[in-house]
């Protein structure tokens, strides 16, 4: 391999990266704030592909300025899930199997609705971009990538802005710190919780467009992206936005550094290793979330 | 006191009846000349209803949540079909398909046991779709294409159709024991409170390990039983993520955590979806997923838990007659 | 004789903060020892570490002349050491019954095959009786304090290892509960207590061990530590001020 090789890859790694981290936020901020595993995620992101593709077939609306629109209305729905469902389970400062299964039925009724609607033969987003590439000196980068990545990565210094200079953006990460002490400051958690469902689900709706744009997708599509923003979250210990930037990295560039030692087969196989891996190697080694309780006097 | 246990041994014998009344209903009922389209559904149901079962004693039981049992279900099924092929006899070949699964559960439990709750689910989900992705790519194993048995001999669908309902006996069997069992009540134990089950002490970790490796035997019999019948098999069947999903569903539907509910919810599996699954493909598992999301908010012990109420409501009208006509 | 139970110089940090610092102390066989201090003073570790659920970061204990400083909790209860929880933690959707016979079987074992009747003596003798069959979810705080002490015992420990058993309970309900305590160590048991209730421990204990901020402050006879001037400025200083 030479240095141009390598120079391409690494950019590729990059660029794969800030589609992975923005993919993953909406989980993350969920289960910061709720302690809910979300899998419906994978739901989500597969009705953000959808979306955009109904708004560019039937309207000729852009891709990405779909993806765009796909915010508001996924905000919405995440809202009404948590209304209606979400909010009937106990909530706890530990993930529970019951938020787990619940989130996994909704997965699995989204996902054959989506068969019922669209079938299950592949579809594309194809637009002017989709094949054209660009070249810097020995690097050669398809243009949709960058397209892609400049939005996602927008996305996440958004949120970051708004985490940090909000008032909602305070009363979040207070809560994802420390719930009980957030309700004794006045934050009021219920509608906290309802609209941070909101936002994490309307990352996942956008982040599925941005993802059509890239990959071709069925209604099963996000099953390997779950476990993708999965391993992330994990690697990036869990509660922390810059945690799972870094975790959506570190997956990028091992799948993408990969090809060179692994048959392209088993390719899938490295985010699913990795995330057994990081669960059980990494215990507590990030953020110590699930080192063990200690009973303190 | 006697009253109680000869109240209690008045209602084992209930269970015991009824048991084995669905057991002979099951056994004569091919002597009367069912089509063999129904045969196969039964067989169908009965294969999932030994999974069913096996999943209940680790997820139900025991509370360790797994969307990982395709593993077992698609080694049990790849060691019966290479075990047959290789000229063992069945029996010989399902008894591979128990030991490897087997095996396989203590590689997985190990490490994945310290992990609580939903991690150890999610941890699952990363180990099943890892072992999908290496048996498509074997080589020896037929890779993405699959693998046949060829098998000697005509085939004989009543075989099938005894061997899936001893199995599954079997399998209940085990399940009422435990139920019973002070093996059973460490397993409770754990699922309610693992700290405090090991300051009672229980070993936790052994207890889990334990019935995951009677689990996993019981699904890789399945797995093998399937095989056989089928008499070809590929990664993406038998190793899918469908396919753990089915064997997770089935026992929650039905009722996790108690004897009947896993065989309940196999049933209704087994048969609706070979139906459903000609006529509207998706359909099942959208049914499956609200029903998982009504039973999860509304009535965790499933439909036994409805088929519970059921009752003391017929009973509550029965006694409000039954007292108008004595008044 | 050596002491049945004997810790030196125990020390655990949680993340950096000394949670206990150099602790050593000794119990005699048959002995009620208490374990007294005010809040954060290292109590609840100190009980968690010598019952195998939190493993400490120096120092060693030594039970029935054995070492067994890093054991796991399993294993300190078939070796005859069993806790209660401060915090009641009962298996909720199982009965009192099942809750009791749970620690008959895994610990240091029933007395004969059959265990109906001696679960039926464990809840009879900490009165639990009228409630043995209902799910232990619906047993009110105290019946909850008694179910924990009950599974505890069922285990038959040698050393028994009481969290705030009275913490919540009436005035007569302690006085039932410091009764049994009593009653068990006649048996030949010998129990380390922890409570924050003075009269509770003076009432009971043959002796006592004062912890404050994870340092052992001293020990003694009950009467002993109540006239310690350095007691009452770590205990009483910290009464006045609630």
């Amino acid at each position: 391999m030479d240095a141009a090789d390598f120079v391409n890859l690494l950019v590729s790694a990059l660029l794969l990266a800030g589609i992975y981290a923005a993919m993953s936020v909406g989980m993350t901020i969920i289960y910061g704030v709720m302690k809910i595993v979300n899998l419906a995620h994978a739901g989500f992101l597969m009705l953000g592909a959808y979306y955009v593709l109904e708004l560019h077939e039937r309207l000729n609306i852009d891709p990405l300025v779909g993806s765009v629109l796909a915010f508001p209305v996924f905000l919405l729905a995440g809202m009404l899930v948590h209304w209606t469902l979400v909010k009937r389970i106990p909530v706890s400062d530990q993930p529970t199997l019951a938020s787990l299964l619940l989130m996994f039925g909704l997965w699995l009724v989204l996902q054959n609705i989506g068969y019922l609607i669209w079938g299950s033969s592949d579809r594309s987003i194809l637009t002017s971009r989709t094949l054209s590439s660009m070249h810097l000196g020995p690097i050669t980068i398809p243009t949709v990538r960058v397209i892609v990545f400049i939005p996602a990565v927008c996305s996440l210094g958004l949120l970051e802005f708004v985490l940090r200079k909000t008032w909602y953006g305070r009363a979040v990460r207070a809560l994802m710190q420390n719930r009980y002490a957030g309700r004794l400051a006045g934050i009021p958690v219920e509608k906290m919780a309802r609209l941070t469902f909101g936002v994490g689900i309307g990352f996942a709706g956008a982040a599925g467009g941005l993802l059509a744009q890239l990959y071709s997708f069925s209604p099963d599509f996000g099953h390997g992206f779950l476990l993708r923003s999965f391993v992330i979250i994990v690697l990036g210990g869990l509660e922390s936005f810059w945690g799972a930037a870094a975790g959506a990295l570190v997956l990028a560039l091992v799948e993408t550094f990969s090809i060179l030692v692994l048959p392209a087969g088993y390719q899938p196989a490295i985010a699913f290793s990795l995330l057994v891996l990081a669960l059980v190697l990494l215990p507590g080694g990030i953020a110590g979330i699930f080192a063990k309780k200690h009973r303190w006097a | 006191m006697r009253a109680a246990s000869t109240q209690m041994g008045r209602f084992l014998n209930y269970r015991v009846a009824g048991w084995g009344t669905l057991l002979i209903v099951l056994g004569i009922l091919p002597w009367f000349g069912i089509s063999s389209n129904l045969t196969r559904l039964l067989f169908t149901a009965l294969v999932w209803i030994i999974a069913s079962v096996a999943w209940n004693l680790l997820g139900g039981v025991t509370g360790q949540v797994s969307f990982g049992f395709a593993v077992f279900y698609g080694l049990g099924a790849y060691a019966a079909a290479m075990g047959i092929n290789g000229g063992l006899h069945p029996l010989a070949a399902f008894t591979i398909s128990g030991l490897v699964a087997a095996l396989a559960s203590i590689f997985i439990g190990l490490p994945t046991f310290r992990l609580r709750g939903p991690y150890f689910a999610i941890a699952t989900i990363g180990v099943s779709e890892a072992v999908r992705v290496v048996m498509t790519n074997l080589s020896f194993t037929g890779g993405a294409s699959g693998y046949r048995i060829a098998e000697h001999g005509r085939f004989r669908p009543l075989e099938h159709y005894y061997t899936a309902l001893g199995f599954s006996a079997v399998a209940v069997v085990i399940s009422a024991w435990i139920h019973e069992s002070k093996f059973g009540l460490s397993l409770q134990a754990v699922r309610e409170d693992e700290e405090a089950a090991a300051d009672i002490g229980v070993n936790p970790l052994k207890a889990k390990l334990m019935v995951h490796l009677l689990a996993a035997t019981l699904t890789g019999i399945a797995g093998g039983v399937y095989a056989r019948y089928a008499a070809y098999i590929h990664p993406q069947g038998v190793f899918g993520f469908h396919t753990s999903v089915a064997i997770l569903l089935m026992p929650i539907i039905g009722g996790a955590g108690t004897v009947a509910g896993p065989v309940i919810g196999g049933f209704v599996y087994g048969l609706v979806q070979e139906e459903l699954v000609a006529a509207f493909p998706q359909f099942h598992l959208l049914l499956y997923g609200a029903l998982l999301i009504v039973i999860i908010l509304f009535e965790p012990r499933g439909v036994t838990g409805w088929l519970g109420r059921l009752r003391g409501f017929i009973e509550r009208i029965w006694r409000k007659s039954a007292t108008a006509s004595v008044g | 004789m050596p002491p049945l139970l004997s810790v030196e110089r125990l020390t655990k940090y949680f993340a950096g903060l000394a949670a206990l610092k150099d602790v050593s102390f000794e119990v005699e066989e048959g002995q009620i020892c208490g374990l007294i201090g005010p809040n954060g003073a290292g109590k609840t570790t100190l009980f968690s570490i010598i019952a195998g659920s939190v493993s400490p970061s120096s120092g060693t204990i030594t039970y029935s002349g054995k070492d067994v400083t890093r054991w796991k909790s399993f294993q300190a209860v078939r070796a005859g050491v069993a806790r209660t929880h401060q915090i009641t933690r009962p298996f909720r959707s199982m009965t009192t019954r099942q809750n009791v016979e749970i620690g008959l079987h895994f610990g240091r074992g029933p007395a004969s095959g059959s265990t109906w009747g001696e679960v039926a003596e464990i809840l009879e003798g900490v009165g639990l009786g009228r409630v043995a069959d209902r799910p232990a979810a619906s047993l009110c705080v105290g019946d909850q304090k008694r179910l924990e002490l009950a599974r505890t015992l069922a285990a038959k420990p040698k050393l028994l290892l009481c969290d705030e058993v009275c913490s919540g309970l009436t005035e007569t309900e302690m006085n039932e509960v410091l009764d049994l305590l009593r009653r068990i160590r006649g048996r030949g048991t010998t129990i380390l207590y922890v409570e924050h209730n003075m009269r509770a421990i003076m009432s009971t204990c043959d002796q006592v061990v004062v912890l404050n901020f994870g340092e052992k402050l001293t020990e003694g006879p009950p009467l002993k530590i109540q006239n310690d001037p350095a007691v009452i400025e770590a205990y009483l200083g910290k009464t006045a001020a609630d």
